[in-house]
């Protein structure tokens, strides 16, 4: 992993300090070379006016004195061509001017100075070496407070460069965290592409390219879901003829108990692979319902129930219920099938979780919220914290009921593609389990 | 009551079969498209059973070609399929019902008779348990003891005989037997059930009340 910040201030960072730097070199220069002209022009200035005087014969009028302000000193030495001092400091470190003048830099009583030397002559004297010196602490001290802003200037610019990186990289990746969030906030089944509006056009091959990856597992995912249904429809007919034969096996034979019993768990294995095939179609049709696939049509949830009362009926029968109806007109709009599925799925798991003599109700009707379909139970329930849980996919609560641990994540997904809610409770008593699926008005 | 099955799956073919004339009906079968085409041309079934996936050609065609031919026989669809487009597609053809595999075996037995009996003048003799109606005399009978119905109770009576093995709710019970009353509330329904009950005491069955909903006419085991 590396980060894009990082890589962008690596790249930005050095050349752009780099470039500071030569800026503030020449900012430098710039200010300093005046700054050194006018100080030599100074010193030139003084060393012709003494060279002036000393050709009017006045050299010994020159204080010889070293002349001071606040913070410099000045030296003087008027000198004959042989070396004779005529005025000034003895210890002025006098070099031959080449030329008629020489700037260069000395030292005079341990301090550095600037110095100048010009030639002049002198009636009766001959020629003259004129120099004049000057300490360069105030200039010194102008350098270093140039410098020294100019340091505070390249780091807070250096600073200020690293925030707008940093800033502006925050900003231009914001797309990418929009897009993470997104992907996070999905579930594990919904693979709708992601959409390219806000996305900026540096990204949209990104996009794309995922798309096409979501595309791609949608495709495989349905292939799959295709298959497993195509499976459990051929599943459908030898299950189908294996209860007829069995049932005809055991009106042959009702007089024999061991083979009555026999026939009976045969019939007892095949109802639940039927059930479990229903299931896996159930669940195939379900995932459509996931992907948004919902067929939308007028329907009354009483008319389904009453469709599935002869299966409801023969379930509780088999398991030694009572099951019970209270249903009004129940208007909704989706898949007669999906919630057929939903209804079936939901009596299924009252019917096998209750106890042989208890009491399953299903109602139905409508209120001011809309349409609602409950499924009570009197079976042990379940608590109040696995609750969220049975409608995942593959949780089994009791391991000792036959099941395939899909009936509610069906429910579940079944209920969310029609906009549905699916709450469950317990009975006022606190005893059994109430499965109640509201839908939208 | 003749029917024609036809089924390719030799078990659940062969289980129809037997369930089928248990029931008292005589069964032929065929396990192709075309041979039950043919076999439609000269049939003088009363219900037609058919599959809809087919070696030959498929349940759809046989409906259609029964239909384009201008037979009215009932014809009740199985499928594995359940995708409401078959259903439609089926029904549109002329498809009278539509059962999904694997049904149970009363739902199919009620199916094929109630299809039967839209096509058919209606049985002279219902009988379940020790019950018989003889509805051309209007006779009822429990064993070989007469037995006394008011003209709303044989109504009920009738319905629920039709009907014996599936489970009916009141309304389904009222719509039945408007043709007789003029006015019918859903306790109105129950006050007849509860008299037969009494009078039913010894017939071998029972109308059992199925909670909220209506009831359910069976031989007692």
């Amino acid at each position: 992993m590396s980060s894009i910040r990082l890589r962008l201030l690596k790249w930005l960072a050095g050349p752009v300090i780099v470039i500071n730097l030569a800026g503030a070199g020449l900012t430098y220069l710039l200010a300093w070379t005046p700054a050194q002209v006018a100080f030599d022009q100074g010193l030139l200035d003084a060393a012709a006016a003494l060279a002036a005087r000393a050709q009017l014969g006045a050299a010994h009028a020159v204080d010889p004195a070293p002349r001071a302000d606040a913070l410099d000193a000045t030296w003087f030495s008027v000198r004959t061509a042989d070396g004779r001092l005529l005025a000034g400091d003895a210890d002025f470190p006098l070099r031959p001017p080449a030329g008629s003048a020489q700037i260069y830099d000395a030292t005079i009583r341990g301090e550095p100075v600037r110095a100048v030397v010009v030639a002049a002559q002198a009636a009766g004297v001959g020629p003259l070496q004129v120099g004049a010196a000057r300490t360069v602490r105030k200039l010194r001290q102008v350098r270093s407070a140039t410098l020294r802003s100019l340091a505070l200037i390249e780091v807070a610019l250096t600073l200020a460069l690293v925030g707008l990186v940093w800033l502006s990289v925050g900003n231009g990746l914001a797309p990418l965290a929009r897009m993470r969030a997104n992907l996070a906030a999905r579930d594990g089944d919904d693979l709708t592409p992601v959409s390219l509006d806000g996305m900026p056009y540096e990204l949209a091959p990104v996009v794309n390219a995922f798309n096409d990856l979501l595309d791609k597992v949608e495709a495989g995912a349905k292939a799959r879901h295709d298959f497993l249904a195509d499976i459990a429809h051929q599943l459908r007919t030898p299950l189908a003829g294996l209860k007829l034969q069995l049932e005809w096996l055991s009106t042959r034979h009702g007089a024999d108990p061991e083979t009555v019993d026999s026939i009976r768990l045969m019939g007892l294995a095949n109802e639940r692979m039927i059930r479990q095939t229903n299931q896996l179609l159930a669940l195939a049709r379900a995932t459509a319902a996931a992907a948004g696939k919902v067929r939308a049509e007028p329907l009354d949830l009483a008319q389904l129930v009453q469709e599935a009362v002869q299966y409801f009926v023969g379930e509780a029968d088999r398991k030694g219920l009572d099951i019970g109806f209270e249903l009004a007109l129940a208007p909704a709009v989706g898949d007669p099938f999906q919630l057929r599925d939903l209804i079936d799925n939901l009596v299924d798991n009252a019917v096998r979780y209750t106890p042989a003599g208890g009491t399953v109700t299903v109602r139905c009707g409508r209120d001011a919220e809309g349409a609602f379909l409950v499924v009570e139970d009197s079976g042990p329930g379940i608590a109040p914290a696995k609750r969220a849980l049975v409608f995942e996919r593959f949780v089994r609560l009791g391991d000792t009921s036959p099941g395939s641990g899909l009936g509610l994540a069906v429910v579940r997904d079944i209920a969310r593609a029609h906009r549905a809610r699916v709450m469950l409770d317990s009975r006022a008593d606190g005893s059994g389990a109430v499965f109640t699926v509201r839908f939208p008005a | 009551m003749h029917v024609l099955l036809v089924e390719d799956d030799a078990v659940l073919a062969d289980g129809l079969s037997r369930v089928l004339q248990g029931n008292g009906m005589q069964v032929a079968l065929a396990a192709d498209g075309l041979v039950a085409d043919q076999l439609l041309q000269k049939s003088t079934a009363a219900v037609v059973v058919l599959d809809i996936g087919l070696p030959g050609i498929d349940g759809f065609e046989v409906v259609r070609r029964l239909r384009a031919r201008g037979s009215t026989v009932p014809v009740l669809l199985l499928t594995a399929r359940d995708a409401v487009e078959d259903r439609v597609r089926g029904l549109e053809l002329g498809a009278d019902d539509y059962l999904v595999k694997p049904f149970a075996t009363a739902e199919l037995v009620a199916r094929i008779r109630a299809l039967a009996r839209r096509n058919a003048p209606k049985p002279a003799l219902l009988s379940l348990g020790q019950l018989t109606l003889d509805t051309a005399a209007r006779r009822a009978r429990i064993g070989e003891r007469a037995l006394e119905l008011s003209v709303r109770e044989w109504a009920v009576l009738e319905y629920l005989l039709q009907q014996s093995g599936r489970v009916v709710s009141k309304q389904q019970i009222i719509d039945a037997i408007l043709p007789w009353g003029d006015d019918l509330t859903l306790n109105a329904v129950e006050v007849y059930v509860s008299r037969l009950r009494i009078k039913l005491l010894d017939a071998g069955i029972a109308i059992r009340t199925i909670r909220g909903f209506g009831y359910l006419l069976e031989a007692q085991a």
